[in-house]
């Protein structure tokens, strides 16, 4: 029964059933999931880092993206955006979320941090948000 | 996780950065009635034990790759944030499901008072703390 609402992008954070994501209130913002309901908005988090200027027109990796919340939040400000996560259905639900929201500059594939698939001083910003 | 800095420190051009966000287990959470204004304060919410190993474990990791010099530590601090629940069943569901907080708050309020505006907005006050950590040249 416990499925769903995957708030955080590894098992730190649990997840949530569906019976609460029901009940939580303030669930009427944008884009992708239920996720937001749990976690700050990506530009309350990129505000406190510093602000845009810290991913304007830069390489962005997220590791650890889960379904993209957070890259598709940063995709506007930056060059290219990656996203990278273990998880194989979370990456189909980025990539949804992805098409979905006309992101172009992000991609999204499976895989594990302990062996990244790019090149070295491929990224100017990893981020990890939830993630370590 | 120590491999994984140093995963993502190759993948990084050099000073390049590397923003470290992620709950933050050494302060209390916070359970709050919304009131027309402000705030009432109902219940702290402490961090599971295992999830303060985890956290402490994070803390290391980092550490040490500052220490063998591939990252200089850059700014840190903490962001508070709000979740919004219809009412205090929602709130205490949640955190009976959520494994990072224990399952309970602790009230500092009575019963009655809990009773009186169980059917009433309330929040999770929550803190994330994050750490910008410079990438620098490999010797």
């Amino acid at each position: 029964m416990r499925h769903l609402v995957t708030e955080g992008r590894c098992n730190l954070h649990a997840n949530v059933s569906t019976d609460t994501a029901r009940l939580v209130g303030d669930v009427g913002r944008h884009v992708p999931a239920l996720s937001l309901t749990f976690r700050p908005r990506p530009v309350d988090e990129l505000r406190a880092w510093g602000g845009a200027r810290l991913v304007r027109g830069k390489r962005i990796l997220d590791l650890g993206c889960g379904d993209g919340r957070f890259a598709l939040g940063l995709a506007p400000f930056a060059k290219r955006v990656d996203g990278l996560d273990p998880d194989v259905e979370a990456i189909a639900a980025a990539k949804k979320n992805a098409r979905e929201a006309g992101a172009r500059n992000a991609r999204f594939a499976v895989g594990a941090a302990q062996r990244l698939p790019y090149p070295d001083g491929a990224f100017d910003v990893v981020i990890l948000s939830w993630t370590l | 996780m120590v491999d994984a800095l140093g995963e993502v420190h190759r993948v990084l051009a050099p000073g390049g950065i590397l923003v470290d966000a992620r709950p933050d287990s050494r302060v209390l959470a916070y359970a709050e009635r919304q009131k027309a204004r402000g705030f009432q304060l109902f219940g702290v919410v402490n961090t599971s034990r295992a999830e303060l190993v985890n956290d402490r474990a994070s803390d290391r990791a980092i550490a040490r790759v500052v220490r063998e010099g591939l990252f200089k530590r850059r700014r840190r601090g903490r962001l508070w944030y709000r979740i919004h629940f219809a009412g205090l069943a929602a709130l205490r569901q949640y955190l009976w499901e959520h494994l990072r907080f224990v399952r309970r708050a602790k009230w500092i309020v009575d019963p009655a008072t809990r009773r009186r505006y169980s059917n009433e907005q309330f929040i999770l006050r929550r803190a994330v703390r994050y750490e910008l950590l410079e990438a620098r040249p490999t010797k």
